[in-house]
Parts: structure tokens; sequence; C-alpha cells
């Protein structure tokens, strides 16, 4: 069971405001990313950890999180630095859902979870049912959990740990 | 029940009979293409994983593309930790300054991408690959490390949505215009998420390899998963001399399963334009003839190809880009480049007053040649206009096919290529 409070976004979060242009070029690191994570998402965030020192656990989102393009990882590592345990949203764009699958962070699918929900609000989201509360109004909504593959990699600690063990064991990856 | 030609792939490549929408697959990878400013990071990871060499020292495809040359310090070291790397772990096939390209473009033109087959690449346009009938996708450095440790990607299988397009292509109507088209229709990064698109019919059929790619490029900001074009006689007669295996036709079944199927006619199908910020925010030309503008640019993986070029040396010959607009023109390859200039198409344009510039992926991503500054007014052919995309976010970006680009740039202002004798 995870708990903590959340961040509510809306629409078309893009992924170009959570890691601005003069970042891409920076190397892929939770803790560097995290300070400038969503820096050109909102005005409140653009200073050196202007996220991150929200202390947030999740964000609940509406449509396309993370959206616009950039296959890079600096969003979701940046993202995991800043303290994200799991994501909450209608619809994600598809390069960084990939990105979240492959680092272990939660992108939950979850139609029209952003109307029940405020800032600051207290969650709890249990990854195993796919139960999530909002403790601060008492209210609750359900998830699909995560796929097999999908908990499999999670479980290892993201795709690169899940792959180095099948390697080191001689196992087929797939 | 039958499969499409995407979900043939998936499953051919997986060693399976056959495959569903839904399922999660581990398939062989032909290529795995990275580039310049993420490579050393993938090579990095790659080697974290416990292997020395990759699975295919054929198949692991380097570019240099977003920082050459460089312009600064900062991308000269970065570029130089990268070369020591390609070298360090002995890839055939790398594409320097000098032999360069935008990925996208070197991965096709030069026949790394087959028929038939999967290829990543570490950018969001690797969807391009999709114009020679192969599933072609975009993926973070993680899997491409683990593609060049194992030959192998995993997929969940996309459900397919078929645009079945008809009709006859008018003159200076280009692949960008349907794909703006399509754009408007299906709205930025919605509907389609996920989804696998394919383009079939007799408008297909009749389009070059150029605007094929130019389609399939831009499914990702459609938010698709690929684009997919099924290989034709087109695609044969492309690859011929330059696919670097051997490679077989492949079709969707006659009873395939789309989720939705679009039908387009082109013959009314006009210039299109997609106005600052969005996407989707597209209108016909005749909407915007007489906004002005001060930079116009040609160049990117999505309409940087010698059939572009072509269209604006129609356009600008014996004609001066107006004074009020800087022009740029940055072809896709060293191989446009030089076929653009042995076809005379380069003088016709710095007669004209189009500045040219070395094969990169120049100010589209905002981060080298030709970037935006604050007030610009931008008519691009490149795609993507979401505010600071090519620099500052006080410029603004409309995004078009060459042909406008070219005919504006005569005028100054927004102009109708069909105004020009075609």
């Amino acid at each position: 069971m995870i708990k903590g409070k959340c961040w509510v976004a809306d629409d078309y979060v893009m992924s170009y405001n959570m890691i601005l242009q003069e970042y891409w070029t920076a190397p892929i690191d939770p803790e560097e990313n995290s300070k400038w994570v969503m820096a050109g998402v909102d005005e409140a965030f653009n200073k050196e950890n202007g996220f991150k020192d929200q202390g947030y656990t999740f964000i609940v989102a509406a449509h396309n999180f993370a959206g616009g393009g950039k296959s890079i990882e600096h969003v979701v590592a940046g993202l995991m630095g800043a303290g994200i345990k799991a994501v909450f949203a209608d619809s994600f764009a598809r390069l960084q859902f990939r990105n979240a699958i492959n680092y272990g962070l939660p992108f939950v699918t979850c139609k029209d979870i952003v109307k029940g929900f405020e800032t600051g609000d207290e969650l709890s989201y249990d990854p195993a049912t796919g139960a999530i509360e909002n403790v601060t109004k008492g209210t609750e909504f359900n998830s699909v959990p995560a796929a097999p593959f999908v908990a499999d990699v999670g479980a290892a600690g993201g795709l690169m740990n899940f792959v180095r063990d099948k390697i080191a064991k001689g196992e087929p990856i797939g | 029940m039958g499969m499409t030609i995407t979900e043939k792939i998936m499953a051919k490549q997986s060693g399976r009979d056959s495959v569903k929408p839904g399922e999660l697959v581990w398939v062989d990878i032909e290529s795995v293409m990275t580039m310049d400013y993420l490579g050393k990071t993938c090579f990095d990871k790659f080697k974290s994983l416990g292997k020395t060499e990759v699975f295919n020292k054929d198949k692991v495809i380097c570019v240099s593309d977003h920082l050459i040359p460089p312009p600064n310090q900062k991308f000269a070291n970065m570029l130089n930790e990268w070369r020591e790397v390609v070298k360090e772990n002995d890839i055939t096939h790398f594409y320097d300054l000098g032999r360069q390209g935008i990925a996208h473009q070197i991965m096709v033109e030069q026949g790394h991408v087959l028929p038939g087959t999967v290829s990543i690449g570490t950018d969001s346009h690797a969807n391009t690959y999709g114009a020679v009938g192969a599933v072609g996708n975009a993926v973070g450095v993680t899997d491409a490390a683990v593609a060049m440790a194992t030959g192998k990607a995993w997929f969940r299988v996309p459900d397919s949505v078929k645009f079945h397009i008809t009709g006859e292509w008018q003159p200076w109507i280009m692949g960008k215009d349907l794909s703006l088209h399509i754009m408007g229709m299906m709205h930025w990064n919605g509907h389609l998420i996920y989804k696998t698109l394919e383009y079939t019919g007799p408008a297909i059929a009749s389009l070059d390899m150029a605007g094929r790619m130019t389609l399939c490029n831009m499914t990702v900001d459609l938010g698709a998963k690929n684009g997919i074009i099924a290989p034709d006689k087109t695609t044969a007669a492309y690859l011929d001399g330059v696919a670097k295996g051997e490679w077989e036709m492949i079709a969707s079944d006659d009873d395939a399963k789309y989720e939705a199927v679009y039908e387009i006619d082109v013959t009314n199908l006009g210039p299109t334009v997609a106005k600052p910020d969005k996407l989707d925010d597209t209108v016909p030309v005749e909407e915007l003839v007489g906004t002005k503008f001060n930079k116009a640019f040609v160049g990117t993986c999505t309409n940087g190809r010698l059939e572009d070029i072509e269209i604006m040396a129609k356009i600008l010959k014996d004609k001066q880009v107006h004074r009020d607009v800087n022009m740029m023109l940055v072809p896709a390859s060293q191989t446009v480049y030089l076929e653009a200039l042995r076809k005379g198409y380069l003088e016709t344009l710095i007669m004209a007053g189009v500045a040219i510039d070395t094969p990169s992926c120049a100010a589209c991503a905002g981060i080298h040649t030709g970037v935006a500054g604050d007030g610009d007014i931008v008519l691009s052919a490149g795609n993507r206009n979401m505010k600071g995309r090519m620099g500052s976010k006080n410029a603004q970006i409309y995004l078009t096919s060459p042909a406008v680009v070219a005919a504006s740039a005569v005028k100054g202002e927004i102009t109708d290529p069909r105004t020009f004798a075609a």
C-alpha cells in the first residue's frame, strides 16, 4: 500500500514541459533530473526542486499525460527522483507509458479519475488490487492491476534489472 | 481470423503463427538505431547488462544528427565521447559528420530497415520506417540497450486502424497535406494513442516514397504506436540495391480486423497548415493567405528529402525569396544533398536566396542551427509547433508542406502554391 498526497494536472501535460529542452542532453539520473522536472508545466515549479519540494507522492491527470512526443527517459527518471510513486490518468502518451513500465513506475489508466481529486488530497493506492482511495474525500476508485509482465518488470526494479538477471542466469527473456 | 500487416510482422518476429491485439510479445529486432546525444548512454546501459558485444555489429546503427556540426564546446565534447564509444564497440555502420543524415532518413535510405521486420530507434520519429512496410517504433535508451544486448524488444500487439486513401493527387499537394489533414481530423495524440495506423488504397499506391515517409513519420504525433504502408512496386524499386538483407512482400489479410476504418479522398485535398502551438489546429491554406512571417524552414525527418527539394526548386526557379524572409533548407542526408546538387536544385535555390546548411536536425528540436528568437514567425515544413519547439517560447510556428513554404517565401506572406503554374 502506497500513501501520500497528490498533485492534480490537466489534459496534455507535455513531456516538453516536464523536461525543458536545455536538460535533454543532461545525463539520465533521477536525482539530477528531479531538480528541474515539471519546470515548464507550472510557473510555481520553475525553480530548482520546485516540484520535488512540494512532496507529492502521486499525480492525477486527465488525457494524454506526458504527451507531445519525446522518448527521452529523463521524464520518468525525474518524476521518480521527485518522489512520485504512481501516476493515474485517463490516458498516457505511449512513449512515456513505455518508459514508465521499463522503470517500474506505475502509470495507471483510470477513466475520469481527475474529476474526483484536488491537489493536496491524501491518497492510498494498492498496486496488487488496483484500489485507489481518496482518504481526504472518502471516495474510492478501481483500476486494473498491472499485467503480469509489467508487474514482473516492476518487481525486478525495472527492465534493466529484469534483463540483467535473465542474462546472468542464461535464461531467455521472452 | 486474418491478421493485419503489423500483427503478421509481430507474429513472424516473435516466432508465433499468430498474435492478437493486447498480447505481449518479445520480437526479434532487425536494426537498432541510436544517435549522438543519447548514444553514449545506450552503450553504457548495454554494458551494464553484462554483455561485452552487441547482438550484431551490422544491426546497431549509429548516427550523428542532433548535435552536428557542434555549435558549442558542450556539444563538441559530447560528440567526442560518442565517437569513442562507437569505435570501442566496433560498430559497422556509423554515419558521422561528412557521411551524415537525420537518423530516420539514414535508416530507410541506406536499407537498414527491411519490409516485414521490426526496427527501433531512440528518437520519437522512428515511426518513419513504416514507409517501407516495417514496424518502426520509437523507444527510450533502456529498450535500445536491451535490444543491443539481446536483439529483442517487448511489444504489446496494438489494435489496428485503417486509413483507406483514394482519389487523384492534385498539383502541389503532398503527403504532408494529408498528414496534417488527418491530424486535424483525429486530433493530436488523441484517439489514436497506442494504435497501429495502416495506410492503404490507390492514392497510397500512387504516392512516392518521400510522401510515404512523411505520412508514417507523423503517426507518432497522432499518438500512434506505428504507421505502416505495405510494400509494393514502389518499395521494391526504392530498396533495389540498397536493402541490407533479403525481404519478402507482406500485406494484411482481406479478413483482418480493424478497430476503425477511415476513408479519405485526396482529390479535393488542398494545401493544409497547422496554426501555432497545436498540431491539430489545421486549416486549409486559404484561411491564412496574407499572414506575414519572417523565417522559412524546410528540412527535418519529415520533409527534407529530394522530392521536397524538387518541389521547392520548381516554385522558386527564377524567383526571389522576399526580402523580409530568411529562408533555410537543410537536406535530410548527404545522399539527398548530393543528388539535389547534381539535379541543379540547389543552384536554383541559392540563386533565389535560400541558405543551405549541412544535413542535421537543425532547428527542428530547437537545439541546433537556425533556432527561433522572440517574436519570430516561422513557416516550417517540420513536424512540431508547440511553444518553444524551435527555440523561443515567444516565437510562433506554422507547419505546412514544402510547396506552401516555397510559394509563401516568394510573397513574404502565406500563399496558396496553386497560384503558381504547375
